[in-house]
């Protein structure tokens, strides 16, 4: 949390050439597969107006490809343009997308959801060095002390079984978990500590939904948070609500969330949600042998039954 | 107007020491007054009632907009009970709601309740905003950091501008600040402890804020918006909106709410909650034809609301400028590239 993230190592991790390689091979790709029609749009990255700044773009002519960029500002997830609430974002036909590791994780869930065809996508793979954390200056450095807790901890820094490699991985330094160390901490308290704890971050929840709106797997197209008639989750700002709102995310998921920690990056309100998600994925691993991982899996745990499922919570 | 403004040459300036303005908010407290201000929760500054004068914590800008004070979150505007075959109605109490000072609001919060006097005092008036208004003291305070979201130059404010506050507070060199009373309610706020101000201004005043924000042309860009309802710019900025409603919850100028029954038939409660026209339901019919119905069309409504229909209808503009809402966008949506584009186009 922001505590650890103090008193860090503010010295760059990577050479800028690193980010020069990158962005010229994702530049070089996407005029290419735009100039031969290959694709109808390439979706990508480019700068903003602030300095350091980063921001999802659909590229549709080979003249805009130069505007593509990559950065320790390129945080966003891109999958989650391609799920249906999205759909007006991006044309019809092939598309072409630049992903990070961890953006793969949730393209492969989603591929076994059934939400996309791998033979419509041309996935442009990023050798990534790792992105910013949430709130950081953009126009410093990527450091130890401007770093997102996901990467601290990234075993994907090369995304597999993509159809075109951006850059080459630079030597990276290993860093401290942080995330994992806040999760031992939590898991160490009791219950009623555990409550308040979860109780006093959910009351700074605003629902502004940001979680749900930046994830790739929250692609339903009526939430069952916005009902109201019959209404299953309070709509308004308050706790119940908060808490029923928050609980009903994780649990819709559980074995789904590849772990993209978009929606802690999201959060207005540095929700640490996650914890939320790593303790589901702890969860599934233990009690079902099963994570959501790098390769299209047609089901989950949680969606499918099997005579030999564990039924001892049953009593 | 809410206040009338007096600024006669019996009020001079006076300067209060950081370590009195905390006992004043201790004296506040004691008295029953509740005092809101800026408070560390967590990583974050939020303005939230303090406990105690140290609470107060004037670093940076709070994550949320001051409006909360005004507008909260959620809130409750009749409650219902069952009793056999007939149903009680209550409307809450509103004189019970606190006197309640609002301490540290910077230039672009302490600004925006007096904009959304407008609308909540005209075909209908809202008393569970003006009530608040009515017994809220806003003591300003003015800015001396700024990043490159901030925008207040561009719309008409500054880092120092007075606007909205009864009470304005200008850090100066040495932990005090020069304290200057704009309205009744601001004199009565130093008149109440005046041991705690010294007369005159004994530092000099830290330097301001520097904005980095271009200067736009607001009634430039009004004119564009007037012919550009239909436009492929809408499209070309917006269609990557994810449809959260960041923008508008941490924005102090945003103040749309939806209404929503919530408990059980036996006893429950109506309540008035923030919503967002973000949000693909915002406008969704019961038939489910949606008249904004891309993101695009939704991010149009934002800042036509912003810089063209509160200006078709009141004379001023939604915006004050404090950048939040670029600060926190998911998907880097940048208003002040929005108006910077505008300004050239038009």
């Amino acid at each position: 949390m922001n505590q650890t993230a103090q008193n860090l190592d503010s010295a760059p991790l990577v050479d800028e050439t690193y980010y020069a390689a990158v962005t010229e091979a994702i530049r070089a790709e996407a005029a290419r597969l735009l100039t031969d029609g290959r694709v109808a749009a390439v979706i990508g990255y480019v700068a903003g107006r602030r300095a350091g700044s980063a921001l999802p773009a659909v590229i549709t002519t080979p003249e805009r490809a130069g505007e593509l960029i990559f950065s320790p500002a390129c945080r966003n997830n891109l999958s989650v343009y391609l799920t249906k609430p999205k759909q007006d974002a991006v044309p019809k036909g092939k598309l072409a997308i630049v992903v990070k590791g961890c953006d793969l994780r949730a393209l492969a869930g989603l591929l076994g959801e059934s939400q996309i065809r791998r033979e419509n996508l041309h996935i442009i793979g990023i050798a990534c060095a790792g992105v910013f954390a949430a709130n950081v200056d953009q126009s410093l450095p990527l450091s130890e002390a401007t770093i997102a807790k996901k990467c601290r901890e990234c075993t994907v820094h090369l995304p597999k079984e993509v159809d075109f490699m951006a850059g080459t991985l630079p030597m990276l330094p290993q860093l401290a978990p942080v995330e994992a160390e806040e999760l031992a901490r939590l898991e160490a308290l009791t219950p009623a500590e555990r409550w308040a704890f979860w109780k006093e971050q959910f009351s700074r929840c605003i629902r502004c939904l940001a979680c749900r709106q930046v994830c790739p797997f929250c692609f339903c197209t009526q939430c069952l948070c916005d009902r109201n008639r019959p209404q299953t989750v309070e709509n308004s700002v308050r706790p119940a609500g908060n808490l029923s709102w928050h609980i009903v995310r994780a649990m819709h998921l559980a074995g789904r969330c590849a772990g993209c920690a978009e929606c802690e990056r999201a959060c207005p309100m540095d929700i640490p949600l996650n914890l939320l998600n790593r303790k589901m994925a702890e969860e599934l691993k233990e009690r079902f042998d099963y994570e959501a991982g790098l390769s299209p899996q047609e089901k989950g745990p949680l969606t499918s039954y099997q005579e030999d499922d564990d039924e001892s919570f049953i009593k | 107007m809410l206040h009338s403004y007096r600024r006669d040459d019996t009020i001079m300036p006076r300067t209060i020491t950081a370590q009195n303005l905390q006992a004043l908010i201790d004296a506040l407290i004691a008295a029953n007054i509740r005092v809101v201000g800026p408070k560390r929760v967590d990583s974050l500054c939020l303005y939230a009632p303090l406990a105690k004068g140290e609470e107060l914590d004037l670093s940076e800008l709070p994550r949320r907009s001051a409006k909360e004070t005004f507008l909260p979150p959620a809130e409750e505007i009749l409650s219902f009970e069952r009793q056999g075959a007939s149903t009680s109605v209550r409307s809450p109490d509103l004189s019970r709601l606190p006197a309640t000072v609002l301490i540290g609001a910077r230039p672009c919060d302490a600004a925006a309740p007096g904009i959304l006097d407008a609308v909540f005092s005209w075909d209908y008036q809202d008393d569970f905003f003006l009530e608040r208004r009515r017994k809220t003291t806003i003591v300003g305070i003015a800015c001396t950091k700024a990043d490159d979201a901030c925008f207040c130059t561009a719309v008409g404010l500054s880092p120092d501008s007075r606007q909205g506050s009864d009470l304005f507070l200008t850090p100066l060199e040495g932990d005090s600040y020069a304290a200057e009373a704009l309205t009744d309610k601001g004199a009565a706020l130093l008149e109440r402890h005046p041991e705690l101000f010294v007369q005159g201004e004994t530092g000099r005043p830290l330097p301001l804020a520097e904005p980095r924000a271009a200067k736009v042309d607001l009634a430039k860009i009004k004119t564009w918006l007037d012919g550009h309802f239909e436009s492929p710019f809408w499209g070309e900025i917006a269609s990557h909106c994810v449809g959260c409603g960041t923008c508008a919850f941490l924005c102090p100028t945003c103040h749309c709410f939806d209404i929503v029954d919530e408990g059980s038939e036996a006893a429950g409660c109506r309540r008035k909650f923030w919503d967002a026209c973000g949000f693909s339901k915002f406008t969704l019919h019961a038939s489910s034809h949606n008249p904004r119905n891309t993101q695009a069309d939704r991010f149009r409504n934002r800042v036509m609301h912003k810089f063209k229909y509160y200006h078709d209808k009141f004379g001023r503009t939604l915006c004050t400028g404090c950048g939040r809402c670029i600060r926190a966008c998911p998907v880097g949506i940048d208003l002040v590239a929005v108006l910077e584009d505008i300004n050239t186009q038009g």
